[in-house]
């Protein structure tokens, strides 16, 4: 039993149904086919449109089919509503015809689909699918009426008022004009529309008031006229359909001066025709307009004519008087009606099954006595003896109060009371103290410790005690005990720290340093003496590996060298010895082929032609070299390398070509660099720096080949 | 909660706005504006659709216009119904007109004997084999290539069963085989949705009419029982011969006008 939905989304007409479908197959299905691709998919391509066209459809008509509610599931009086509003026939037609169009559209979509799978070219392909869409939108064209039908419905339906048929409900019924609206308009805020004039109201209105802090409904319904069923037009069954489904009581409002036009004996006449509606409900005959014309007025008669409906219902129907004019009587009308339907609600639960299920539950708890002590209610002596004076505000003797003396100075605003003076403290100087709340950047509430002069004191104490035993007495006697021995240590301590200091920031600069191009150990320009001295550094003798590197050398036939070389200091000899080495190494893995008794003239060929320059030569050391004479590595196992230099050596110098002396090369190589000073300094790009010419030559972005993802180009 | 009417309620209530017909002038006056922006600004196939409606709607315009001018135009009266009785000397130009007619039904029924012979499309486009036929590879190893699918549409009689596969040679799928036609009643401006009984003849050749090919021109035979026609004798008419019209291969259906002469 559901109700009808807050809103149903709008129905399109018929075009407009055609237009959102096709529109939306065509925004969100391929555009683009050409006749060259593959069959296969020019078909799919055709049979996709087809399908997605049909699934708008679908889940168009799907949408209205399941927003509007289905008569059969709602509630008999939203059910018979309805009926008596749009014909429940025609409704359901309406609907089972789009239900129809949906599985026609259905089997239109599947026949094409599987034509189009014979398509042979793009072009039938495209015919198949044209004929397909065509059949659809008339189908769908078909639909016009009852489109336009359920939009009526839609529309009308959300204007409907929400009633619930299942809440506490006062239901006002009577021939047209005998007050009815006013009624309503009196006890609700539903503001329904009075004219003297018959069928001012043409449906049903609902209204909603508090009565008992419950929330009642109260129903306005259109008059009724006293003629058959058959014959009662769309207005008056609805007030038939809500008195015959609603459970709710009845307020049946009569008019004795016949203002509204219809004699009292008609009235009657119609209470009696429509009273079958009115079993199991409480019923109330609401005589109004009593301003121009009571009951007790009527000749005696008619009134017994009109209390005969009361006396043949036996206690069922109450009479009441009103008039919306005056007012008098409404609310007793409005009270008597609720508490008699109240009344019936319960009783007619209490007559239910459901009721026990209730109560079986409901347990009252009765505590029992655990003894005979009274326990009585406590209540201060000064109040129980009504000593207490009450609080008087022009009683001269009763207590200042703090507003009292805001007043006096001014009132609120002006003069503020003092907060301070009512601080309990252990010593009322320090009430009027100024504390800062933040002192130097810190919140002092977060250093605030009750105990904190306990602890100074006992830290003072502990200090005195340990001054007394000496503790920190004579420190400053021991500074000239250090002996040799000692400082010797703290030399040793000293150097491995630094020592460590120092492989720690290597390490780091290793890190520091990765991104760096690096030299390569091989053409790292090392020394004899520098390894000498690393050698002593670390405490071990180079002599006796020094002195072997000389034997080498001497051995390589480099005595000469050493004797021509007389004048330069030692270093500088050692220098020319690897070099000299490395050259022959170079000269000789030149010339592997070669035979060895060759090396010798080779070697002095290429010193000859070295002449002059300062040779930059690689690794003395090379691998092979190593193989033969193994004594070249030294004791910790490194390989005693010398200086590092190109591999290749041209055969002739040009940078020194076709000039005079050293003089006139210093000084061109003074200009070059003056040369390029400028350029340097602005970090410009020069002849020999990289350069594109063009980033994007159109040669290769440009023509009928796309982006170009062929490798070959 | 407003319930109901609750729109008319207010305005009967409290009336319209001051300026709402006024408004309302502007609006429809505006309406023109609206409509010329925006049929300015589409392009493409909204920009079609719209110029399409446009223009039907022009076209309605003008009839409209033009009925009413004709109406507000004082024309002579015509002879045709006069209010008085005509004068014997002006009766023979009515006379005229008669025989114009007459010679309107002469004319029409010599075209109806001409029609005798002659059917709704005369000329059709030939279709070639390669184009009705598709060659199916057979064989293990698919060497073959005597088996053809026929790729129109077909009409297969009902007692129709398929040969073994090794001797048929021409496949007719059953996605493509049709039942009914839908044709139309010349005279009664109607159609009809029809079983097909035979086809009689296919312009194409003769190898089509035995197969049952259903293309453009095609004469078919059709069961009219529904239509409940007569022969000059009385007796019920059941079978008739209709001609295909459309191309039942690009329309998934086959429509066609029923031949009265035959
Ligand atoms: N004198 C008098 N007139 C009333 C009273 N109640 C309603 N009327 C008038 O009766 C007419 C019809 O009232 P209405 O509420 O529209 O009746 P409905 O058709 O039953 O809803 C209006 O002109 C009211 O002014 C009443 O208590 N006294
Ligand atoms: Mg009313």
């Amino acid at each position: 039993m559901s109700g009808i939905k807050a809103s149903i989304a709008p129905v399109p007409t018929a075009n407009d149904f055609l237009d959102i479908v096709l529109s939306k197959t065509q925004r969100k299905t391929p555009t683009v086919v050409h006749p060259g691709w593959k069959i296969t998919r020019i078909r799919s391509f055709y049979s996709r449109k087809v399908m997605f066209t049909k699934d708008t459809f679908n889940e168009k008509l799907d949408a209205i089919l399941s927003d509007f509610p289905i008569m059969d599931n709602l509630h008999p009086f939203i059910s018979s509503l309805l009926n008596v509003l749009y014909d429940k026939n025609h409704y359901k037609l309406a609907l089972g015809q789009l239900n129809t169009a949906r599985h026609l559209i259905e089997q239109v979509a599947k026949d094409y689909v599987r034509l189009i799978k014979f398509g042979d070219s793009l072009y039938r392909c495209k015919q198949l699918k044209r004929a397909a869409m065509g059949r659809m939108a008339t189908i769908m064209r078909r639909q016009k009426d009852p489109l336009a039908y359920l939009e009526q419905v839609r529309q009308h339906m959300s204007r409907l008022p929400s009633i619930d048929p299942s809440t506490r409900t006062l239901l006002i019924c009577g021939y047209p004009n005998v007050g009815k609206s006013s009624f309503i308009n009196k006890v609700t805020r539903a503001d329904v529309d009075v004219q003297p004039y018959a069928f001012t109201t043409k449906s049903l209105f609902v209204g909603h008031m508090d009565y008992k802090y419950l929330r009642w409904q109260v129903i306005d319904t259109p008059g009724i006229l006293d003629h058959p069923l058959e014959e009662m037009n769309t207005i008056e069954m609805q007030s038939i359909t809500a008195l015959a489904h609603l459970r709710s009581a009845v307020l049946y409002f009569m008019d004795l001066s016949e203002q509204c036009g219809y004699t009292i004996e008609a009235q009657v006449q119609l209470f009696n025709s429509i009273k079958p509606l009115f079993a199991n409900k409480p019923t109330i005959l609401a005589i109004n307009k009593i301003d121009v014309m009571r009951l007790d007025q009527l000749d005696p008669e008619r009134a017994a004519l009109v209390r005969s409906i009361v006396e043949e219902s036996e206690g069922k129907v109450k009479m009441v008087e009103l008039s919306t004019y005056t007012e008098e009587g409404v609310m007793d009308v409005r009270n008597l009606a609720c508490d008699t339907l109240l009344a019936s609600r319960i009783e007619t639960k209490m007559k239910g099954t459901k009721i026990n299920s209730v109560l079986n539950r409901v347990h009252v708890a009765q505590p029992k006595a655990r003894d005979d002590v009274e326990r009585k209610p406590f209540v201060p002596e000064a109040i129980a003896s009504g000593e207490r004076k009450k609080f008087d505000l022009n009683d001269p003797e009763r207590r200042r109060t703090e507003k009292d003396e805001q007043e006096e100075n001014g009132g609120a605003g002006v003069f503020n009371i003092d907060l301070k003076r009512n601080y309990m403290l252990e010593n009322d100087e320090w009430k009027y103290d100024v504390i800062p709340e933040i002192h130097e950047g810190k919140n002092i509430a977060d250093f605030v410790d009750p105990d904190i002069l306990e602890k100074l004191e006992a830290l003072e104490r502990e200090e005195e005690k340990l001054e007394a035993e000496g503790f920190y007495g004579d420190s400053d006697d021991e500074g000239s005990m250090l002996d040799e021995e000692e400082e010797a240590i703290r030399s040793a301590a000293a150097a491995i720290r630094s020592r460590q200091e120092r492989a720690k920031a290597l390490s780091q600069d290793k890190n520091k340093n990765k991104h760096l191009s690096q030299v390569p150990r091989k053409f790292q320009n090392r020394t004899l003496s520098q390894m000498a001295e690393r050698m002593t550094a670390i405490g071990v003798d180079p002599s006796s590996v020094m002195a072997r590197a000389e034997l080498l050398a001497k051995a390589k036939g480099l005595s000469g060298k050493r004797k021509r070389g007389g004048d330069e200091d030692d270093e500088e000899q050692m220098d020319e010895v690897d070099s000299e080495e490395a050259w022959e190494d170079e000269a000789e893995e030149s010339m592997d082929v070669d035979e060895d008794e060759d090396a010798g003239s080779s070697r002095r060929k290429a010193r000859k032609s070295n002449e002059g320059s300062r040779a930059i030569v690689s690794s003395g050391v090379t691998t092979r070299l190593r193989s033969s004479t193994t004594a070249l590595t030294n004791k910790s196992g490194g390989r005693i390398s010398a200086r590092a230099g190109p591999a290749r050596v041209p055969a002739r110098d040009r940078s020194s070509m076709g000039l005079r002396n050293s003089e006139q090369r210093d000084k061109s190589i003074r200009l070059h660099e003056l040369s390029i000073r400028d350029r340097n300094r602005e970090a410009k790009a020069g002849e020999s720096d990289r350069k594109i010419k063009e980033k994007k030559p159109k040669w290769l972005f440009a023509g009928k080949r796309g982006k170009g993802t062929a490798s070959h180009r | 909660m407003p319930q109901n009417e609750y729109i008319e309620e207010h305005q009967r209530r409290h009336g319209k706005r001051l300026d709402h017909e006024e408004r309302m002038r502007k609006r429809a006056a505006r309406e023109v504006h609206k409509a010329s922006a925006v049929a300015q600004k589409t392009i493409g196939l909204k920009a079609k659709m719209l110029n399409k409606k446009r223009r039907a709607e022009k076209i309605q315009m003008k009839k409209t216009l033009k009925a009413h001018e004709e109406r507000d135009v004082k024309k002579a009266t015509t002879s045709s119904d006069p209010d008085t009785a005509l004068p014997t000397y002006l009766l023979d130009r009515e006379g005229q007109k008669d025989a114009k007619a007459l010679s309107s039904a002469v004319k029409e029924r010599r075209k109806d004997k001409a029609a005798r012979y002659s059917v709704p499309l005369p000329q059709v486009r030939g279709i070639a084999e390669d184009e009705a036929f598709k060659v199916i590879k057979t064989g293990k190893r698919k060497q073959k290539g005597w088996k053809r699918m026929v790729t129109k549409p077909t009409f297969v009689g009902e007692s129709f069963t398929r040969k073994p596969p090794k001797l048929e040679r021409f496949v007719r799928p059953m996605g493509l085989r049709y039942k009914k036609a839908h044709i139309t009643h010349p005279e009664l401006k109607a159609s009809f949705n029809l079983p097909i009984v035979s086809v009689k003849k296919n312009p194409q050749s003769p190898l089509y009419t035995q197969l049952g090919v259903l293309t453009k021109g095609t004469i078919i035979e059709v069961n009219v029982s529904e239509l409940g026609m007569t022969t000059t004798t009385g007796k019920v008419v059941w079978g008739k011969y209709a001609q295909v019209t459309n191309n039942p291969e690009n329309d998934g259906c086959v429509n066609g006008v029923l031949l009265m002469s035959s």
